[in-house]
């Protein structure tokens, strides 16, 4: 047998080269989740929900048991597998169209009962399968199908931060952090820390990470980094936002 | 179905970098973010018909190309250095 190519083993062989575009964020980050899972060997165990937009097309992508739904029901999906199966390890995977727009209540409302589930949101700043509309995360500036001149702040508002609102509502035991994939190491460790924290049993689990769509950018490959680098971290700052132990911080309760 | 992948050595001062075109959609991205440029387009076709990519001696072996590809269609492997 020749020289095969360094995928995760959670990785399933048979259906690569993957689905996503040349340059798509969502290989990168769901490398660093296999690498995640492979780190912390718990394939057996993990339940993988994937939602609708981009993040479905990852329906073959590992070698774990897949569930794919719709519009941000990813997050109550998992959450009745977590309740009817405590000893599974629940991830789900979705945009920030699913997570953000559509699916956003199911986002809150989950965090607000501190589900002990992992949410992996990919946040590429627009509705990439559709053809590339303005999303919540838009910058400002940015142009979209929906917004040729531009986004205009004072009409459509600023970009939705999710991490902050996630954290300022999420109770003691949640972790909360926003990686990018131009910083590998940074989201792999987030994502294994997420993970641990919902194998620990601890709370919510959620981690945003900066992605790329060069297709509906319309940007090579220099010019996708630079808006990352530049643009995308100017309005998201990355970082761990909430981790078991840490209290809750401003909003204290009284006791 | 594919389950081998055949891959293209290069053999290299300072390790065997390999490119597998059945899996390379020459995007790009690693041709920008390898730190001493070495690696550049070839005339091998990928996986969607676009050239895949090559690299050439000034290779340093630092693993930054295989980590940041998002299909895994490279793979680096360092030489052992000489004990002194």
């Amino acid at each position: 047998m020749q020289l095969q190519p360094a995928m995760p083993r959670s990785w399933r062989v048979d259906t690569k080269p993957h689905k996503f575009c040349p340059g798509c964020g969502h290989g990168l980050i769901l490398k660093c989740l296999g690498q995640a899972v492979d780190e912390l060997g718990i394939e057996d165990r993990v339940v993988y929900g994937c939602d609708i937009g981009c993040s479905l097309l990852s329906w073959d992508f590992f070698n774990l048991d897949t569930v794919q739904t719709h519009h941000g029901r990813t997050t109550p999906v998992m959450t009745g597998i977590k309740r009817a199966r405590p000893e599974l390890i629940c991830i789900a995977y979705m945009g920030d169209g699913g997570g953000y727009s559509i699916g956003v209540q199911h986002l809150v409302s989950s965090v607000h009962r501190n589900e002990k589930i992992t949410v992996v949101l990919a946040n590429n700043t627009q509705y990439a399968m559709t053809g590339g509309q303005m999303a919540p995360t838009t910058l400002p500036g940015q142009k979209t199908e929906t917004t040729p001149y531009g986004r205009d702040p004072e009409v459509t508002g600023f970009p939705f931060q999710g991490p902050e609102m996630v954290s300022a509502i999420a109770r003691e035991g949640a972790y909360v952090a926003r990686g990018s994939i131009s910083n590998m190491r940074q989201l792999t460790g987030y994502l294994k820390k997420a993970l641990v924290n919902q194998i620990e049993g601890n709370g919510f689990s959620f981690v945003e990470a900066l992605s790329a769509c060069p297709t509906n950018w319309r940007t090579n490959a220099s010019e996708t980094w630079s808006f990352i680098d530049k643009e995308m971290h100017g309005h998201f700052k990355t970082g761990e936002f909430k981790t078991p132990g840490s209290g809750q911080g401003e909003v204290r309760a009284d006791e | 179905m594919t389950l081998e992948f055949v891959g293209r050595t290069m053999d290299l001062e300072k390790g065997y970098w390999t490119v597998f075109p059945d899996l390379c959609k020459g995007c790009g991205l690693c041709i920008e973010k390898c730190p001493v440029d070495c690696i550049d387009w070839s005339d091998v076709l990928g996986a969607y018909g676009t050239p895949s990519v090559k690299a050439d001696n000034r290779c340093i072996a630092c693993g930054i190309c295989q980590n940041i590809c998002p299909d895994c269609a490279l793979r680096l492997d360092k030489k052992k250095t000489k004990e002194h």
